[in-house]
């Protein structure tokens, strides 16, 4: 507790959360701008296709967001030299737990930003009816899920290198690889990839009289272990952040 | 013999805020002298180095640099002749010791064969393959003053050299910076915390006490002020000093001991004889000398550490 | 003023030795043309415009969102070089003028920045010719290179400024993200040539191989942008006092 709290002490002045907001804002602004003006049609499936929206606004920004987050964190520790000291004070395994948890806040705090921006646009906008809550809870909790798994990996990286440059690239290349994966529809046991399996929504495109059509996935087997995989990528992140960092000469 | 100073501040003046860290410094460093520039931490020393190396701009005052004042347009043509080594030392971890020095040399524009000269002065030559990163902390520091002595600069400015080094690692970095003078013809200003330190290295001393010079002078007029006492100590401290003040000696107590100012051999002696006299047994005489590190205490105030 | 700068060149070259950072200039240009590549034979019912096609689908993702992101994490490393261990003390007091101390820097992002491009360019004709495409290479590519490289000089000379004065490594990338992401919204409705970010992605025609753009407006925008950002990190160095810690 005390490793926690002094973890938020070294974050101060960090302007960790002014830099979680604006990044958050972004996607605000963005959600805000794609369907402004809705007509008739589009306030009728409104609330689907905001569930179609979300998971790609995630898939671009989360894994960077992620990355700032985790690096920003660590970094702490490299530029101040502190790894060894702090070792020395605490066992290393509670450092990475503080790390953790610390993170978690923030990922917590932006994924209910995220869902509470998105409902409240839903009804500004007068989208017709409710939302559907059995849906929008899934869908928060996978991606919630998602940005985890993909945090402790950044973690991971951030705090075994200290050339930060080696967990922003990857976080970047995850990012583009998952945004690739969405754009072709192709499932995969990637952790960047879990976006795409934690997508509620559908949607087919007719070219001809280009027409868009929402509608709710009905999972396939292969599908729901894709979405199994999300859970299994942050037992084995967090495990092996864990090992590798007790093991971690510094 | 020129006489000018090689380095000179005029009222120079650091404020951060409503703190003074440096309030009116007027620095003189002769040619060719090892200047100890000493204080407790947080006296001003490092943000008056700073100053001089253009690092941190004065709030008053000015500086001259081998007789000429700096400004932006000449800080370049003095740099070229100086070299520093301030704080920590600076290095690329994942460069090796040879490699940082190539950096710092191809921006000196300095000699390549400087590179060897430097790692041998310093005693890196076997070290200079190997990662810095994997350099213990005196090494780091060497290498720290192997950058600042690329291209022979007339002037050096080493701020807190010893920082974390061993005992065996004090003494090196210390006949290293004591040899410069003679081998090189550089003037060497060093700042320490330490009295020990510049005492064995320096021949001026200039301390700073929160900001503000209290002493200028050379070292051999340091140590002048340095007083000889004679301290005893007997069976019945009461008694003896009573005796001593009919006598009109000044004596004043001070812990187990009496001390007493400065008288030759044979006064001693009868001293003994009288006190002996008087049934007091006398278990202790040592001549004290009031040492640097009191004047030093006196001058920066009791309060700040060492 | 030449051979100080030429030095200060060097002296940064020394430094970046013993870490590829340069590869992420090279995976992730590999990742969108291998995906892209892929898509288009997928799709090949649709995208009919063979090299045209290939174009967009090679440079969609990667221009307007991650190669911004992708100069700024290199930005932020040439600068975090000396953030950590203590080097503003020694970077500062090398005898070269300040402004040759920065174009050195400016320099190295710039280098690895054209080779990028060209990497992008290369795999463009290496992906066009393993899917078959048989009509000529677009004669344009050339111009798409050089004026995406004037506009990829913009975005080093921004992302060079906030890495100098956030100290953060990775806060900057998160800008540079946010800043590809509101180019879209830029470009989409006619602001892309006033918007720094969104300069690159005209110039490399990104998605839209068939834009029409002003090259003179792109040219003077660019010029503009680049001595402001550059003469900001400039001021920034000579007056605010970066002190090592």
């Amino acid at each position: 507790m005390i490793t926690l709290q002094t973890e938020f002490k070294k974050i101060k002045r960090k302007k960790i959360g002014l830099t979680m907001c604006a990044l958050i804002g972004i996607q605000f602004a963005w959600l805000l701008w794609s369907g402004s003006r809705p007509d008739e049609n589009e306030r009728l499936r409104g609330w689907i296709s905001m569930l179609y929206n979300l998971p790609l606004v995630s898939v671009i920004m989360m894994p960077t967001i992620m990355s700032v987050l985790a690096s920003r964190l660590a970094d702490v520790e490299h530029k101040g030299n502190t790894y060894k000291l702090l070792n020395t004070l605490r066992r290393p395994g509670v450092l990475y737990h503080a790390k953790v948890v610390c993170g978690t806040f923030f990922i917590l705090a932006i994924s209910i930003a995220q869902f509470v921006f998105v409902i409240a646009l839903g009804y500004a906008r007068g989208y017709a009816g409710h939302p559907e809550w059995k849906h929008y809870a899934t869908a928060f909790l996978l991606n919630f899920a998602c940005c985890m798994s993909l945090y402790l990996l950044q973690l991971l990286l951030s705090m075994l290198f200290f050339n930060q440059m080696i967990p922003l690239v990857a976080g970047l290349g995850g990012s583009m690889l998952g945004l690739i994966l969405m754009y072709i529809k192709m499932y995969s046991f990637l952790p960047w990839g879990g976006f795409l399996s934690a997508a509620q929504v559908s949607m087919d495109w007719n070219p001809e009289t280009k027409v868009i059509h929402f509608y709710y996935r009905e999972y396939s087997p292969i599908e729901l272990c894709a979405v199994f995989m999300i859970f299994v990528w942050i037992v084995v992140f967090y495990t092996a952040g864990r090992i590798l960092f007790t093991r971690k000469e510094v | 013999m020129p006489t000018q100073n090689l380095v000179e501040t005029h009222n120079l003046t650091k404020q951060y805020g409503k703190v003074r860290c440096v309030s009116a410094v007027n620095m003189q460093v002769p040619p060719g002298a090892i200047y100890g520039f000493l204080g407790p931490n947080g006296a001003g020393k490092s943000t008056t180095l700073k100053m001089i190396l253009g690092l941190a701009r004065p709030t008053d005052g000015s500086i001259t640099l081998f007789g000429t004042p700096v400004n932006e347009k000449n800080r370049m043509k003095l740099l070229t002749q100086t070299g520093s080594l301030i704080e920590s030392p600076s290095y690329y971890g994942h460069l090796t010791g040879e490699e940082n020095l190539r950096i710092i040399q191809t921006l000196k524009g300095c000699s390549e064969k400087d590179i060897d000269k430097v790692l041998k002065i310093v005693r890196l030559n076997e070290a200079r393959g190997k990662l810095v990163n994997h350099y213990s902390l005196g090494m780091k520091q060497r290498l720290g003053l192997a950058a600042a002595l690329l291209g022979f600069p007339k002037l050096l400015i080493l701020d807190e050299p010893t920082n974390g080094l061993d005992p065996a690692g004090i003494q090196e970095m210390r006949e290293l910076i004591c040899s410069l003078p003679g081998a090189y013809g550089m003037t060497v200003l060093v700042s320490s915390h330490l009295l020990s330190e510049i005492d064995q290295m320096a021949d001026h001393v200039g301390i700073i006490r929160k900001g503000e010079l209290v002493y200028q002078d050379t070292l051999e007029s340091l140590h002048a002020h340095a007083k000889e006492q004679i301290a005893i100590r007997v069976s019945h401290t009461a008694i003896a000093l009573d005796l001593l003040r009919q006598d009109g000696i000044e004596a004043a107590p001070e812990e187990d001991y009496l001390l007493l100012p400065m008288m030759d051999d044979a006064y001693v002696a009868n001293l003994c004889r009288q006190l002996v006299a008087q049934n007091i047994s006398l278990y202790r005489i040592e001549k004290r000398e009031k040492s640097l590190e009191d004047i030093f205490l006196s001058l920066t105030g009791k309060e700040s550490s060492l | 003023m030449l051979t100080s700068y030429i030095r200060a060149v060097k002296a940064e070259s020394l430094k970046l030795k013993r870490s590829p950072v340069w590869l992420a200039f090279f995976a992730l240009p590999m990742i969108s043309a291998f995906f892209g590549t892929m898509n288009f034979k997928m799709n090949i019912g649709i995208l009919k415009s063979e090299w045209y096609s290939l174009w967009s689908q090679h440079t969609l993702f990667l221009c307007y969102l991650f190669m911004p992101a992708l100069i700024g994490t290199y930005c932020s490393y040439l600068w975090r070089l000396e953030h950590t261990r203590h080097n503003w003390n020694s970077f500062l007091t090398a005898p070269l003028p300040i402004s040759s101390l920065y174009l050195g820097k400016l320099t190295q992002a710039v280098r690895v920045t054209i080779l990028g491009n060209l990497w992008i360019f290369f795999l463009f004709f290496v992906c066009g010719k393993a899917a078959g495409i048989q009509s000529p290479f677009p004669k344009e590519a050339p111009e798409w290179f050089l004026c995406g490289t004037v506009g990829a000089v913009v975005v080093c000379c921004v992302q060079l400024l906030l890495s100098l004065v956030i100290r953060s490594f990775a806060v900057p990338i998160g800008i540079a993200l946010a800043g590809g992401i509101l180019g879209l919204y830029m470009t989409n409705h006619d602001y892309g040539m006033d918007y720094p970010y969104s300069i690159y992605c005209l110039g490399m025609r990104a998605n839209n191989p068939n834009m029409e753009i002003s090259i003179s407006t792109l040219l003077v925008n660019s010029a503009g942008y680049i001595i402001i950002f550059a003469a900001l990190s400039v001021f920034y160095l000579r007056r605010h006092e970066i002190s090592a810690n």
